[in-house]
């Protein structure tokens, strides 16, 4: 047991420079794809309850195909289909895919906190005149986030550890960068368990951070 | 001010308005009454259009209006509605939530707003809670937001849909207050509520609707005093007046 301590110590001074760049990646990349998939959570999540058949079908069709289907699929098919029309870098395409797949579970989470929203304030800013668009971005919407905040956080961690799944089209993140060391080095056992401890801490940090937001909204409220 | 004629609503196969025709003139209080179930609400949100009539006509202010064609928000910017469980915006403090239409609704600039919602809190006795938000707030004193809230679009007549039934006992007071001196200014109002002295005090009309048709139309001491109707006198024994 000593030695593997000893061992782990080696890999982590030997590779920490090196994880830290491709920690900075992983961040981006999470960072693109959180951002990216919140956008469409919000557009497919109000196509979802408008009153109109075509786009709930549409909103349908994405986020049953993205359910339904393995985000590993996903990257590899949005890296070759795409790559093969315009020229997109792996890390772009990676965490493209990556906030697409997103988008389908966040316009999930948007869906039911906007109609979680009890249905008395709708009737009253629609009493009080406004029509359904100011309803819904001035009443309906700020109330709808409050609530889908905490899944929404629980969301944007399972996309952090997600984003290690683009290592399969070669973006050296943190799961890239593991994956090579581990095989160079004839240490995999260390190697995997050092990059364990980098997506711990990074977990950790944004839990934090998230925690810190709840509080703050709550004091305001 | 209000013209309702023939109105049916149903939902789903049950029927619960059965052809109301009944008309508020301009700073008239009418007060409707009747069971749980007599349809009383219903119509009320008939009024305002957040339900949807299946038949009938409503005439707001010399205007007929077309449920499908109009544009609904127009109307109901000046029709104020004050609901039973309040409804305050809770992620805005209590002068947001009197200023927000208003500036949505008039454009009126924020400045103007603001001064209107301060004087309109101080008739309703809430200056001192402008930036407080509402869940600081006792049930009364939401409720008086609320009418805040509505007095704040200055509107042509103001609904009330049961504004005191989910108080406590010893809020119920201060709300019916501020409603009676919104009546002798002269506010055109419709009054869904259970609170028999009200209606005795501040109401010209007394409407009783039962199974979704008026069943009695009469000013309050013909009401209370002199009805010739069974089920009015019925009703009038179950609330103990």
């Amino acid at each position: 047991m000593p030695e593997l301590l000893v061992t782990i110590y080696d890999v982590f001074m030997r590779t920490y420079k090196g994880f830290l760049q491709a920690g900075l990646l992983t961040i981006e990349i999470t960072a693109i794809a959180v951002v990216v998939g919140t956008f469409l959570g919000i557009v497919f999540a109000l196509m979802k309850i408008s009153h109109s058949k075509i786009l709930q079908t549409i909103a349908n069709l994405y986020i049953t195909i993205i359910r339904g289907t393995p985000l590993i699929v996903q990257i590899m098919f949005l890296y070759y289909g795409i790559t093969s029309i315009i020229i997109l870098s792996n890390f772009w395409a990676g965490a493209i895919a990556l906030g697409i797949h997103n988008g389908a579970y966040i316009a999930e989470i948007f869906r039911g906190s906007i109609q979680g929203v009890d249905r008395g304030q709708r009737e009253a800013s629609l009493a009080l005149g406004m029509n359904r668009t100011q309803t819904m971005r001035r009443i309906i919407f700020p109330q709808a986030l409050r609530r889908a905040i905490p899944p929404l956080g629980n969301q944007f961690i399972i996309t952090l550890k997600d984003s290690s799944l683009v290592y399969v089209i070669g973006v050296s993140e943190l799961f890239g960068l593991a994956n090579r060391e581990a095989a160079s080095s004839f240490l995999p056992l260390e190697t995997f368990l050092v990059v364990g401890f980098y997506y711990l801490v990074l977990v950790m940090i944004f839990t934090a951070l998230l925690r810190w937001y709840e509080n703050k909204l709550d004091v305001d409220k | 001010m209000i013209k309702a004629e023939n109105i049916h609503k149903s939902f789903g196969k049950l029927e619960v308005l059965k052809g109301i025709d009944m008309e508020v003139h301009p700073g008239e209080v009418v007060v409707m009454v009747g069971v749980s179930g007599s349809g009383k609400s219903t119509f009320l949100r008939c009024l305002n259009f957040l339900e949807l009539t299946n038949d009938g006509v409503i005439t707001i202010d010399g205007k007929r209006v077309d449920q499908k064609k109009d544009d609904l928000s127009k109307v109901r910017a000046e029709v104020g509605m004050v609901f039973q469980h309040f409804n305050l915006f809770p992620h805005k403090t209590v002068l947001e939530n009197v200023m927000e239409a208003p500036i949505m609704v008039k454009k009126m600039d924020k400045a103007k707003a603001k001064a209107n919602a301060l004087d309109i809190l101080g008739k309703v006795g809430l200056s001192d809670k402008a930036d407080v938000y509402p869940n600081k707030l006792s049930g009364g004193q939401k409720q008086r937001v609320a009418i805040a809230r509505a007095l704040a679009m200055e509107p042509k007549a103001l609904l009330f849909d049961e504004p005191t039934s989910a108080l406590d006992p010893e809020l119920v007071g201060e709300v019916l207050q501020v409603m009676k001196e919104l009546a002798e200014d002269g506010m055109t109002m419709v009054v869904v509520t259970h609170e028999m002295k009200f209606a005795k005090e501040v109401a010209d009309r007394i409407i009783m609707l039962n199974e979704g048709v008026i069943i009695e139309d009469a000013d309050p001491d013909t009401f209370f005093n002199h009805s010739t109707n069974e089920r009015t006198r019925q009703f009038l024994e179950m609330v103990n007046v």
